[in-house]
Protein backbone atom coordinates (compact mmCIF):
# COMPACT_ATOMS: atom_id res chain seq x y z
CA UNK A 1 0.00 0.00 0.00
CA UNK A 2 1.17 3.43 -1.19
CA UNK A 3 1.48 6.32 1.41
CA UNK A 4 -1.20 7.94 -0.92
CA UNK A 5 -3.37 4.79 -0.74
CA UNK A 6 -3.04 4.64 3.11
CA UNK A 7 -4.05 8.32 2.92
CA UNK A 8 -6.60 7.57 1.14
CA UNK A 9 -7.96 4.97 2.80
CA UNK A 10 -7.71 6.87 6.46
CA UNK A 11 -9.52 9.71 5.49
CA UNK A 12 -12.03 7.71 4.00
CA UNK A 13 -12.43 5.29 7.25
CA UNK A 14 -12.83 8.13 9.29
CA UNK A 15 -15.69 9.93 7.24
CA UNK A 16 -17.67 6.63 7.47
CA UNK A 17 -16.58 5.90 10.76
CA UNK A 18 -17.90 9.49 11.99
CA UNK A 19 -21.23 8.60 10.52
CA UNK A 20 -21.26 5.22 12.26
CA UNK A 21 -20.53 7.31 15.81
CA UNK A 22 -23.69 9.54 15.36
CA UNK A 23 -25.83 6.29 14.42
CA UNK A 24 -24.14 4.23 17.28
CA UNK A 25 -24.56 7.01 19.74
CA UNK A 26 -28.61 6.88 19.35
CA UNK A 27 -28.22 3.16 20.26
CA UNK A 28 -26.25 4.41 22.96
CA UNK A 29 -28.46 6.90 24.29
CA UNK A 30 -31.47 4.88 24.69
CA UNK A 31 -29.11 1.67 26.25
CA UNK A 32 -27.67 4.22 29.02
CA UNK A 33 -31.34 5.06 29.88
CA UNK A 34 -33.20 1.64 29.42
CA UNK A 35 -30.79 -0.62 29.64
CA UNK A 36 -31.58 -2.19 26.36
CA UNK A 37 -30.78 -2.29 23.09
CA UNK A 38 -33.61 -0.47 20.17
CA UNK A 39 -33.01 -2.85 17.30
CA UNK A 40 -35.59 -0.33 15.80
CA UNK A 41 -32.85 1.99 15.53
CA UNK A 42 -31.60 0.12 11.97
CA UNK A 43 -35.06 0.83 10.28
CA UNK A 44 -35.23 4.22 11.80
CA UNK A 45 -31.59 5.11 9.93
CA UNK A 46 -33.75 3.67 6.84
CA UNK A 47 -37.09 5.37 7.17
CA UNK A 48 -34.82 8.63 7.64
CA UNK A 49 -33.08 8.24 4.38
CA UNK A 50 -36.33 8.44 2.47
CA UNK A 51 -38.07 11.25 4.36
CA UNK A 52 -34.97 13.39 3.75
CA UNK A 53 -35.08 11.84 -0.52
CA UNK A 54 -38.59 12.60 -0.52
CA UNK A 55 -38.45 15.67 0.69
CA UNK A 56 -35.06 17.34 -0.89
CA UNK A 57 -36.34 14.86 -4.86
CA UNK A 58 -39.84 14.83 -4.21
CA UNK A 59 -40.56 11.71 -6.18
CA UNK A 60 -40.47 8.07 -5.97
CA UNK A 61 -40.07 5.07 -8.78
CA UNK A 62 -42.27 2.87 -10.19
CA UNK A 63 -42.56 -0.02 -8.04
CA UNK A 64 -44.93 1.38 -4.57
CA UNK A 65 -47.90 2.65 -3.75
CA UNK A 66 -46.46 6.07 -3.83
CA UNK A 67 -44.93 5.71 -6.98
CA UNK A 68 -45.51 8.46 -9.67
CA UNK A 69 -46.57 11.03 -6.95
CA UNK A 70 -44.38 14.20 -6.67
CA UNK A 71 -43.81 16.31 -3.61
CA UNK A 72 -44.67 20.21 -5.67
CA UNK A 73 -42.10 22.05 -3.47
CA UNK A 74 -38.31 20.05 -3.54
CA UNK A 75 -36.83 21.90 -0.09
CA UNK A 76 -33.24 22.62 -0.13
CA UNK A 77 -30.75 20.08 0.97
CA UNK A 78 -30.14 21.36 4.46
CA UNK A 79 -33.89 21.85 5.41
CA UNK A 80 -34.96 18.41 4.03
CA UNK A 81 -32.38 16.87 5.86
CA UNK A 82 -33.59 18.49 9.24
CA UNK A 83 -37.10 17.89 8.93
CA UNK A 84 -36.31 14.22 8.14
CA UNK A 85 -33.78 14.01 11.04
CA UNK A 86 -36.45 15.74 13.30
CA UNK A 87 -39.22 13.47 11.56
CA UNK A 88 -37.22 10.75 12.59
CA UNK A 89 -36.92 11.77 16.24
CA UNK A 90 -40.76 11.73 16.02
CA UNK A 91 -41.20 8.01 14.98
CA UNK A 92 -38.18 7.41 17.50
CA UNK A 93 -40.91 8.53 19.99
CA UNK A 94 -43.94 6.79 18.80
CA UNK A 95 -41.78 3.69 18.97
CA UNK A 96 -41.13 4.09 22.15
CA UNK A 97 -44.54 4.55 23.04
CA UNK A 98 -45.74 1.76 21.35
CA UNK A 99 -43.50 -1.07 21.45
CA UNK A 100 -41.65 0.13 25.21
CA UNK A 101 -43.82 1.81 27.26
CA UNK A 102 -47.01 -0.03 27.47
CA UNK A 103 -44.29 -3.33 28.41
CA UNK A 104 -42.55 -1.26 30.93
CA UNK A 105 -45.75 -0.02 32.57
CA UNK A 106 -46.25 -3.60 33.16
CA UNK A 107 -43.31 -4.55 34.50
CA UNK A 108 -42.23 -6.80 31.49
CA UNK A 109 -38.51 -8.51 31.18
CA UNK A 110 -36.25 -6.60 28.97
CA UNK A 111 -36.01 -8.97 26.64
CA UNK A 112 -39.69 -8.72 26.29
CA UNK A 113 -38.72 -5.10 24.42
CA UNK A 114 -35.98 -6.45 22.55
CA UNK A 115 -38.71 -8.55 20.78
CA UNK A 116 -41.23 -5.80 20.26
CA UNK A 117 -38.52 -3.40 18.64
CA UNK A 118 -37.38 -6.73 16.16
CA UNK A 119 -41.44 -6.39 15.42
CA UNK A 120 -41.88 -2.60 14.77
CA UNK A 121 -37.82 -2.66 12.65
CA UNK A 122 -39.90 -5.39 10.37
CA UNK A 123 -42.70 -3.56 10.42
CA UNK A 124 -41.21 -0.15 9.62
CA UNK A 125 -39.23 -2.00 6.92
CA UNK A 126 -42.01 -3.44 4.91
CA UNK A 127 -44.48 -0.82 4.87
CA UNK A 128 -40.99 1.05 3.14
CA UNK A 129 -41.29 -1.08 0.68
CA UNK A 130 -45.16 -1.23 0.13
CA UNK A 131 -44.92 2.58 0.05
CA UNK A 132 -42.02 3.11 -2.06
CA UNK A 133 -40.91 -0.43 -3.06
CA UNK A 134 -37.58 -1.81 -3.43
CA UNK A 135 -35.70 0.24 -5.74
CA UNK A 136 -32.51 1.72 -5.20
CA UNK A 137 -32.66 5.92 -5.09
CA UNK A 138 -29.83 7.87 -5.76
CA UNK A 139 -29.64 11.09 -4.02
CA UNK A 140 -28.65 13.75 -7.48
CA UNK A 141 -25.38 15.04 -7.11
CA UNK A 142 -26.16 18.78 -7.02
CA UNK A 143 -27.70 18.65 -3.57
CA UNK A 144 -24.73 19.48 -1.93
CA UNK A 145 -24.58 22.78 -4.47
CA UNK A 146 -22.48 23.20 -6.69
CA UNK A 147 -19.04 21.35 -5.98
CA UNK A 148 -16.29 19.56 -7.24
CA UNK A 149 -16.78 15.53 -6.94
CA UNK A 150 -13.45 15.18 -5.32
CA UNK A 151 -10.86 16.64 -3.83
CA UNK A 152 -7.09 15.87 -4.87
CA UNK A 153 -3.63 16.61 -2.98
CA UNK A 154 -0.53 15.15 -3.58
CA UNK A 155 1.77 13.20 -1.73
CA UNK A 156 4.78 13.29 -3.12
CA UNK A 157 4.36 12.05 -6.62
CA UNK A 158 1.18 10.43 -5.98
CA UNK A 159 -2.11 11.95 -5.34
CA UNK A 160 -4.83 10.99 -3.41
CA UNK A 161 -8.65 11.15 -4.00
CA UNK A 162 -11.26 12.34 -1.72
CA UNK A 163 -14.86 12.37 -2.54
CA UNK A 164 -16.42 15.75 -1.41
CA UNK A 165 -19.22 14.33 -0.21
CA UNK A 166 -17.30 12.25 2.34
CA UNK A 167 -15.65 15.74 3.39
CA UNK A 168 -19.12 17.16 4.10
CA UNK A 169 -20.04 14.27 5.99
CA UNK A 170 -17.47 14.07 8.03
CA UNK A 171 -17.86 17.83 9.32
CA UNK A 172 -21.56 17.54 9.23
CA UNK A 173 -20.69 14.29 11.83
CA UNK A 174 -18.30 16.38 14.13
CA UNK A 175 -20.81 19.20 14.07
CA UNK A 176 -23.44 16.92 15.65
CA UNK A 177 -20.94 15.33 18.09
CA UNK A 178 -19.80 18.61 19.80
CA UNK A 179 -23.03 19.95 20.24
CA UNK A 180 -24.57 16.50 21.51
CA UNK A 181 -21.22 16.65 23.95
CA UNK A 182 -22.24 19.95 25.05
CA UNK A 183 -25.75 19.10 25.43
CA UNK A 184 -25.11 16.07 27.64
CA UNK A 185 -22.08 17.47 29.82
CA UNK A 186 -22.72 21.02 30.31
CA UNK A 187 -26.21 21.79 30.31
CA UNK A 188 -29.06 21.15 32.98
CA UNK A 189 -31.08 19.12 30.72
CA UNK A 190 -27.97 16.98 30.01
CA UNK A 191 -27.46 16.24 33.31
CA UNK A 192 -30.73 15.76 34.31
CA UNK A 193 -30.64 13.05 31.31
CA UNK A 194 -27.53 11.10 33.32
CA UNK A 195 -29.15 11.44 36.71
CA UNK A 196 -32.44 9.69 35.19
CA UNK A 197 -29.64 7.18 33.37
CA UNK A 198 -27.83 6.46 36.20
CA UNK A 199 -30.96 5.89 38.56
CA UNK A 200 -34.57 6.71 37.53
CA UNK A 201 -36.48 6.10 40.17
CA UNK A 202 -34.06 8.23 42.45
CA UNK A 203 -34.60 11.06 39.80
CA UNK A 204 -38.14 10.50 40.08
CA UNK A 205 -38.38 11.30 43.42
CA UNK A 206 -36.21 14.44 43.07
CA UNK A 207 -39.43 15.43 40.99
CA UNK A 208 -38.08 14.75 37.66
CA UNK A 209 -40.61 12.83 35.44
CA UNK A 210 -38.97 10.29 34.30
CA UNK A 211 -40.95 9.26 31.29
CA UNK A 212 -40.90 12.64 29.59
CA UNK A 213 -36.71 11.95 29.60
CA UNK A 214 -37.01 8.52 28.45
CA UNK A 215 -39.32 10.70 25.32
CA UNK A 216 -36.49 13.35 25.09
CA UNK A 217 -33.92 10.31 24.90
CA UNK A 218 -35.52 8.65 21.92
CA UNK A 219 -35.96 11.92 20.49
CA UNK A 220 -32.55 12.37 19.83
CA UNK A 221 -31.41 8.91 19.10
CA UNK A 222 -34.36 8.82 15.75
CA UNK A 223 -32.45 12.10 15.13
CA UNK A 224 -29.30 10.98 15.18
CA UNK A 225 -30.08 7.22 13.44
CA UNK A 226 -32.29 9.48 10.98
CA UNK A 227 -29.46 12.01 10.40
CA UNK A 228 -27.02 8.99 9.80
CA UNK A 229 -28.95 7.31 7.70
CA UNK A 230 -29.89 10.67 5.55
CA UNK A 231 -25.94 11.29 4.99
CA UNK A 232 -25.12 7.43 4.02
CA UNK A 233 -28.05 7.96 1.56
CA UNK A 234 -26.23 10.60 -0.60
CA UNK A 235 -22.92 9.06 0.11
CA UNK A 236 -23.71 5.64 -1.38
CA UNK A 237 -27.56 6.22 -2.34
CA UNK A 238 -30.22 4.67 -0.44
CA UNK A 239 -30.14 1.00 -1.18
CA UNK A 240 -33.62 -0.26 -0.44
CA UNK A 241 -36.06 -0.62 2.30
CA UNK A 242 -33.25 -3.27 3.85
CA UNK A 243 -30.90 -0.81 3.83
CA UNK A 244 -30.46 -0.34 7.52
CA UNK A 245 -30.07 -3.87 8.51
CA UNK A 246 -26.14 -4.15 8.03
CA UNK A 247 -25.91 -0.69 9.34
CA UNK A 248 -27.88 -1.68 12.19
CA UNK A 249 -25.70 -4.79 13.19
CA UNK A 250 -22.54 -2.56 12.27
CA UNK A 251 -23.96 -0.03 14.81
CA UNK A 252 -24.10 -2.88 17.55
CA UNK A 253 -20.76 -3.87 16.62
CA UNK A 254 -20.05 -0.03 17.44
CA UNK A 255 -21.37 0.01 20.73
CA UNK A 256 -20.34 -3.31 22.00
CA UNK A 257 -16.62 -2.54 20.82
CA UNK A 258 -17.06 0.68 22.59
CA UNK A 259 -18.26 -0.27 25.88
CA UNK A 260 -22.16 -0.43 26.47
CA UNK A 261 -23.77 2.38 26.87
CA UNK A 262 -20.59 4.56 27.20
CA UNK A 263 -20.79 7.69 24.56
CA UNK A 264 -17.01 8.05 24.39
CA UNK A 265 -16.91 4.66 23.79
CA UNK A 266 -19.68 4.71 21.04
CA UNK A 267 -17.49 7.34 19.07
CA UNK A 268 -14.42 5.15 18.91
CA UNK A 269 -15.82 2.06 18.45
CA UNK A 270 -17.64 4.20 15.31
CA UNK A 271 -14.18 5.36 14.15
CA UNK A 272 -12.45 2.07 14.44
CA UNK A 273 -15.18 -0.17 12.71
CA UNK A 274 -15.34 3.14 9.80
CA UNK A 275 -11.17 2.55 9.78
CA UNK A 276 -11.09 -0.83 9.36
CA UNK A 277 -14.16 -1.18 6.89
CA UNK A 278 -11.40 1.20 4.92
CA UNK A 279 -8.77 -1.23 5.31
CA UNK A 280 -10.18 -4.13 3.91
CA UNK A 281 -8.76 -4.49 0.37
CA UNK A 282 -11.49 -4.05 -2.65
CA UNK A 283 -11.24 -7.48 -3.93
CA UNK A 284 -12.60 -8.53 -0.42
CA UNK A 285 -14.97 -5.75 0.58
CA UNK A 286 -18.02 -7.75 0.22
CA UNK A 287 -16.41 -9.34 3.40
CA UNK A 288 -15.81 -6.51 5.47
CA UNK A 289 -18.74 -6.88 7.91
CA UNK A 290 -17.25 -10.16 8.42
CA UNK A 291 -14.05 -8.70 9.35
CA UNK A 292 -15.32 -6.55 11.33
CA UNK A 293 -17.07 -8.81 13.62
CA UNK A 294 -14.25 -11.12 13.67
CA UNK A 295 -12.33 -7.92 14.97
CA UNK A 296 -14.81 -7.17 17.33
CA UNK A 297 -14.72 -10.75 18.83
CA UNK A 298 -11.44 -10.91 19.46
CA UNK A 299 -10.78 -7.33 21.02
CA UNK A 300 -13.96 -8.73 23.21
CA UNK A 301 -11.95 -11.71 24.31
CA UNK A 302 -9.71 -9.97 25.96
CA UNK A 303 -12.32 -6.39 27.37
CA UNK A 304 -15.76 -8.20 27.38
CA UNK A 305 -16.56 -5.00 29.03
CA UNK A 306 -15.90 -3.12 25.49
CA UNK A 307 -12.71 -0.30 24.78
CA UNK A 308 -14.08 2.22 27.47
CA UNK A 309 -17.11 0.72 29.76
CA UNK A 310 -17.12 0.01 32.95
CA UNK A 311 -16.98 -3.28 34.00
CA UNK A 312 -20.27 -4.13 36.00
CA UNK A 313 -20.24 -3.41 39.15
CA UNK A 314 -22.14 -5.54 41.43
CA UNK A 315 -24.79 -3.60 42.85
CA UNK A 316 -26.35 -3.50 46.35
CA UNK B 1 -51.79 20.36 65.08
CA UNK B 2 -52.98 19.44 61.87
CA UNK B 3 -52.12 16.23 59.97
CA UNK B 4 -50.23 16.10 57.25
CA UNK B 5 -49.70 12.58 56.21
CA UNK B 6 -52.55 10.47 56.62
CA UNK B 7 -52.07 6.65 56.25
CA UNK B 8 -55.48 5.00 56.22
CA UNK B 9 -55.50 0.97 56.20
CA UNK B 10 -52.85 0.89 53.75
CA UNK B 11 -51.68 -2.72 52.43
CA UNK B 12 -49.19 -3.96 50.07
CA UNK B 13 -48.96 -7.20 48.83
CA UNK B 14 -45.81 -9.21 47.03
CA UNK B 15 -47.72 -12.10 45.98
CA UNK B 16 -49.15 -13.89 49.01
CA UNK B 17 -46.36 -12.12 51.07
CA UNK B 18 -48.42 -9.00 53.18
CA UNK B 19 -45.21 -6.83 53.57
CA UNK B 20 -47.89 -3.62 54.49
CA UNK B 21 -50.82 -4.88 56.09
CA UNK B 22 -54.04 -2.47 56.84
CA UNK B 23 -51.47 0.15 58.76
CA UNK B 24 -53.19 3.17 59.70
CA UNK B 25 -51.45 6.57 61.21
CA UNK B 26 -51.37 10.34 60.90
CA UNK B 27 -48.33 12.22 60.79
CA UNK B 28 -49.07 15.84 62.41
CA UNK B 29 -47.80 19.00 60.82
CA UNK B 30 -44.09 20.09 62.48
CA UNK B 31 -43.84 16.58 64.29
CA UNK B 32 -41.15 14.32 63.95
CA UNK B 33 -42.18 11.00 63.86
CA UNK B 34 -40.38 7.49 64.07
CA UNK B 35 -41.12 4.16 62.17
CA UNK B 36 -39.12 1.34 64.20
CA UNK B 37 -39.61 -2.57 63.70
CA UNK B 38 -37.22 -5.49 63.27
CA UNK B 39 -35.95 -6.41 60.11
CA UNK B 40 -38.73 -6.80 57.27
CA UNK B 41 -41.27 -5.15 59.41
CA UNK B 42 -42.26 -3.40 55.95
CA UNK B 43 -40.75 0.21 57.09
CA UNK B 44 -39.10 0.49 53.59
CA UNK B 45 -42.20 -0.33 51.51
CA UNK B 46 -44.51 1.56 53.39
CA UNK B 47 -41.95 4.46 52.49
CA UNK B 48 -41.64 3.65 48.86
CA UNK B 49 -45.83 3.23 49.03
CA UNK B 50 -45.60 7.06 50.58
CA UNK B 51 -43.18 8.17 48.21
CA UNK B 52 -45.06 6.95 45.13
CA UNK B 53 -42.16 4.07 44.03
CA UNK B 54 -44.72 1.23 44.36
CA UNK B 55 -48.12 1.31 44.14
CA UNK B 56 -50.13 0.73 47.02
CA UNK B 57 -52.73 -2.72 47.09
CA UNK B 58 -55.64 -1.42 49.59
CA UNK B 59 -56.49 1.77 51.21
CA UNK B 60 -55.79 5.75 51.11
CA UNK B 61 -52.44 7.43 51.56
CA UNK B 62 -53.00 11.30 51.37
CA UNK B 63 -50.96 14.31 51.88
CA UNK B 64 -52.10 17.48 53.24
CA UNK B 65 -55.80 16.53 51.73
CA UNK B 66 -54.76 15.22 48.70
CA UNK B 67 -54.64 11.72 48.08
CA UNK B 68 -51.27 10.19 46.64
CA UNK B 69 -52.29 6.61 45.47
CA UNK B 70 -52.12 6.87 41.88
CA UNK B 71 -49.55 9.47 41.67
CA UNK B 72 -45.85 8.62 39.91
CA UNK B 73 -42.99 9.41 42.25
CA UNK B 74 -42.07 12.77 40.10
CA UNK B 75 -45.35 14.09 41.26
CA UNK B 76 -45.16 13.01 44.62
CA UNK B 77 -41.79 14.45 44.86
CA UNK B 78 -43.22 17.71 43.25
CA UNK B 79 -45.94 18.12 46.22
CA UNK B 80 -43.22 18.36 48.20
CA UNK B 81 -42.22 15.12 50.17
CA UNK B 82 -38.57 14.52 49.47
CA UNK B 83 -36.88 11.12 50.89
CA UNK B 84 -33.34 9.92 51.57
CA UNK B 85 -32.42 6.10 51.11
CA UNK B 86 -30.70 3.46 53.36
CA UNK B 87 -28.38 2.72 51.17
CA UNK B 88 -27.05 5.81 49.70
CA UNK B 89 -28.33 6.91 46.35
CA UNK B 90 -26.51 9.62 45.29
CA UNK B 91 -25.29 10.64 41.57
CA UNK B 92 -21.70 8.98 41.79
CA UNK B 93 -20.87 10.76 38.21
CA UNK B 94 -21.91 14.31 39.23
CA UNK B 95 -20.45 16.63 41.76
CA UNK B 96 -21.83 17.59 45.10
CA UNK B 97 -23.46 20.88 43.73
CA UNK B 98 -25.00 19.08 40.79
CA UNK B 99 -26.30 16.67 43.08
CA UNK B 100 -28.62 19.62 45.05
CA UNK B 101 -29.10 21.40 41.59
CA UNK B 102 -30.55 18.26 40.00
CA UNK B 103 -33.61 18.69 43.01
CA UNK B 104 -34.05 22.34 41.58
CA UNK B 105 -34.97 21.11 38.52
CA UNK B 106 -38.46 20.66 38.76
CA UNK B 107 -38.70 24.16 40.72
CA UNK B 108 -37.60 26.28 37.97
CA UNK B 109 -39.92 27.76 35.05
CA UNK B 110 -37.06 28.08 32.59
CA UNK B 111 -37.96 24.70 30.82
CA UNK B 112 -36.01 21.93 28.93
CA UNK B 113 -35.42 24.94 25.79
CA UNK B 114 -34.12 27.49 28.04
CA UNK B 115 -31.51 24.77 29.76
CA UNK B 116 -30.03 23.76 26.70
CA UNK B 117 -30.24 26.98 24.70
CA UNK B 118 -29.36 29.65 27.05
CA UNK B 119 -31.73 31.89 27.13
CA UNK B 120 -30.92 35.25 29.73
CA UNK B 121 -34.28 34.30 31.65
CA UNK B 122 -32.35 30.83 32.03
CA UNK B 123 -29.36 32.33 32.90
CA UNK B 124 -30.86 34.23 35.60
CA UNK B 125 -33.05 31.09 37.20
CA UNK B 126 -29.26 29.04 36.51
CA UNK B 127 -27.60 31.77 38.80
CA UNK B 128 -30.47 31.18 41.53
CA UNK B 129 -30.12 27.83 41.86
CA UNK B 130 -26.59 27.69 42.09
CA UNK B 131 -26.92 30.04 44.61
CA UNK B 132 -29.68 28.40 46.70
CA UNK B 133 -27.91 25.03 46.14
CA UNK B 134 -24.99 26.76 47.53
CA UNK B 135 -26.69 27.71 50.77
CA UNK B 136 -28.04 24.32 51.73
CA UNK B 137 -24.52 22.71 50.75
CA UNK B 138 -23.16 25.23 53.28
CA UNK B 139 -26.01 24.17 56.12
CA UNK B 140 -25.07 20.44 55.60
CA UNK B 141 -21.46 21.57 56.12
CA UNK B 142 -19.96 20.66 52.40
CA UNK B 143 -20.34 23.81 50.79
CA UNK B 144 -15.95 24.40 50.38
CA UNK B 145 -16.36 20.69 48.47
CA UNK B 146 -19.18 21.53 45.97
CA UNK B 147 -17.22 20.58 42.70
CA UNK B 148 -15.98 17.32 44.05
CA UNK B 149 -17.71 14.20 42.58
CA UNK B 150 -20.51 12.91 45.42
CA UNK B 151 -18.66 9.45 44.89
CA UNK B 152 -15.18 11.11 46.87
CA UNK B 153 -17.47 11.92 50.17
CA UNK B 154 -16.99 9.70 53.26
CA UNK B 155 -20.16 7.97 54.43
CA UNK B 156 -20.89 10.32 56.51
CA UNK B 157 -20.63 13.53 54.23
CA UNK B 158 -22.81 11.31 51.52
CA UNK B 159 -25.55 10.88 53.87
CA UNK B 160 -25.32 14.89 54.98
CA UNK B 161 -25.54 15.07 50.96
CA UNK B 162 -28.17 12.82 50.53
CA UNK B 163 -30.13 15.10 52.96
CA UNK B 164 -29.60 18.78 50.92
CA UNK B 165 -30.69 16.90 48.20
CA UNK B 166 -33.77 16.14 49.50
CA UNK B 167 -34.08 19.55 50.93
CA UNK B 168 -33.47 21.07 47.94
CA UNK B 169 -36.61 20.40 46.57
CA UNK B 170 -38.19 22.11 49.18
CA UNK B 171 -40.45 19.39 50.58
CA UNK B 172 -42.59 19.53 53.65
CA UNK B 173 -42.56 16.25 54.71
CA UNK B 174 -38.83 14.50 54.83
CA UNK B 175 -38.96 10.77 55.00
CA UNK B 176 -35.57 9.84 56.42
CA UNK B 177 -34.74 6.29 56.29
CA UNK B 178 -32.01 5.05 58.56
CA UNK B 179 -30.28 8.52 58.77
CA UNK B 180 -27.92 7.04 61.46
CA UNK B 181 -26.73 4.07 59.68
CA UNK B 182 -22.87 3.45 59.62
CA UNK B 183 -22.46 6.59 61.96
CA UNK B 184 -20.33 6.25 65.18
CA UNK B 185 -22.17 7.76 68.39
CA UNK B 186 -20.51 11.23 68.14
CA UNK B 187 -22.05 11.46 64.49
CA UNK B 188 -25.09 10.40 65.62
CA UNK B 189 -25.31 12.48 68.48
CA UNK B 190 -24.90 15.09 65.72
CA UNK B 191 -27.08 13.81 63.66
CA UNK B 192 -29.85 14.42 66.21
CA UNK B 193 -29.24 18.23 66.71
CA UNK B 194 -29.38 18.22 62.94
CA UNK B 195 -32.46 16.85 61.88
CA UNK B 196 -33.73 19.29 64.85
CA UNK B 197 -32.27 22.10 63.17
CA UNK B 198 -33.69 21.47 59.78
CA UNK B 199 -37.10 20.46 61.08
CA UNK B 200 -37.40 24.18 62.16
CA UNK B 201 -35.40 26.02 59.81
CA UNK B 202 -37.47 24.63 57.11
CA UNK B 203 -40.81 23.89 59.00
CA UNK B 204 -40.81 20.59 58.08
CA UNK B 205 -42.51 17.51 59.30
CA UNK B 206 -40.16 14.51 59.68
CA UNK B 207 -40.88 10.99 59.23
CA UNK B 208 -38.21 8.07 59.73
CA UNK B 209 -37.04 5.03 59.67
CA UNK B 210 -34.57 3.98 62.28
CA UNK B 211 -32.68 1.42 63.95
CA UNK B 212 -30.56 2.76 67.00
CA UNK B 213 -32.87 2.92 69.89
CA UNK B 214 -32.09 5.81 71.99
CA UNK B 215 -31.66 8.23 69.08
CA UNK B 216 -35.27 7.44 68.36
CA UNK B 217 -36.15 7.65 71.51
CA UNK B 218 -34.33 11.16 72.51
CA UNK B 219 -35.78 12.55 68.87
CA UNK B 220 -39.20 11.53 68.21
CA UNK B 221 -42.35 12.77 69.22
CA UNK B 222 -44.32 9.69 68.69
CA UNK B 223 -43.19 6.13 67.33
CA UNK B 224 -45.22 3.73 65.21
CA UNK B 225 -43.82 0.37 65.93
CA UNK B 226 -44.66 -2.42 62.66
CA UNK B 227 -43.99 -6.02 62.83
CA UNK B 228 -44.64 -8.48 60.10
CA UNK B 229 -45.97 -5.48 57.74
CA UNK B 230 -48.40 -4.72 61.02
CA UNK B 231 -48.66 -1.93 63.09
CA UNK B 232 -48.23 -3.19 66.73
CA UNK B 233 -48.07 -0.06 68.62
CA UNK B 234 -48.24 3.96 68.42
CA UNK B 235 -47.75 6.43 70.71
CA UNK B 236 -44.84 8.27 72.38
CA UNK B 237 -41.88 7.01 72.82
CA UNK B 238 -41.76 6.70 76.76
CA UNK B 239 -45.18 4.43 75.96
CA UNK B 240 -43.88 2.36 73.13
CA UNK B 241 -40.82 1.55 75.03
CA UNK B 242 -43.39 -0.09 77.92
CA UNK B 243 -45.87 -1.92 75.52
CA UNK B 244 -45.50 -5.71 76.23
CA UNK B 245 -45.84 -6.35 72.43
CA UNK B 246 -43.20 -4.07 71.19
CA UNK B 247 -41.14 -6.10 73.66
CA UNK B 248 -42.39 -8.97 72.78
CA UNK B 249 -41.33 -8.43 68.97
CA UNK B 250 -37.95 -7.03 69.62
CA UNK B 251 -36.75 -10.11 71.73
CA UNK B 252 -39.06 -12.55 70.14
CA UNK B 253 -41.92 -14.52 71.81
CA UNK B 254 -43.26 -17.81 70.57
Amino acid sequence: MTTAQFLQNLLNGISIGSVYAIFALGYTLVFSILGIINFAHGAVFTLGAYLTYAMAVGQFGINGLLSGLSIPVQLPFPVALLLGCILSGLVSVLIERLAFRPLRNRGGDALLALVSSLGVALVTVNAIQYFVGSEIYSFPPEIYGDIKPAITFSIGESVVVIRTVQVIIFGVCMAVLVSLGFLIARTRFGKALRAVAENPATASLLGISVNRFILYTFFLSGFLGGLAGSLVGTSFGVAGPYFGVTYGLQGIAVIVLGGLGSIPGSVLGGIIIGLIEAFVPPDYSAYKEAVSFALLFLILMVRPQGLLGQSQIQKV
Amino acid sequence: MTGLLDVKGVSRCFGGLKAVNDVSFRVEKGEIFGLIGPNGAGKTTLFNLISGLTPVSGGILSYDGVPLNSLPPHKVARLGIGRTFQNIRLFKGLSALENVKIARHSRTRAGLWGSVFGFPASHREEQEVKQRAGEILALVGLDNRADELASSFSYGDQRRLEIARALALEPRLLLLDEPAAGMNSAEKHGLTQFIREIRDRFNLTILLIEHHVPLVMGLCDRIAVLNFGELIALGPPAEVQKDPSVIEAYLGGD
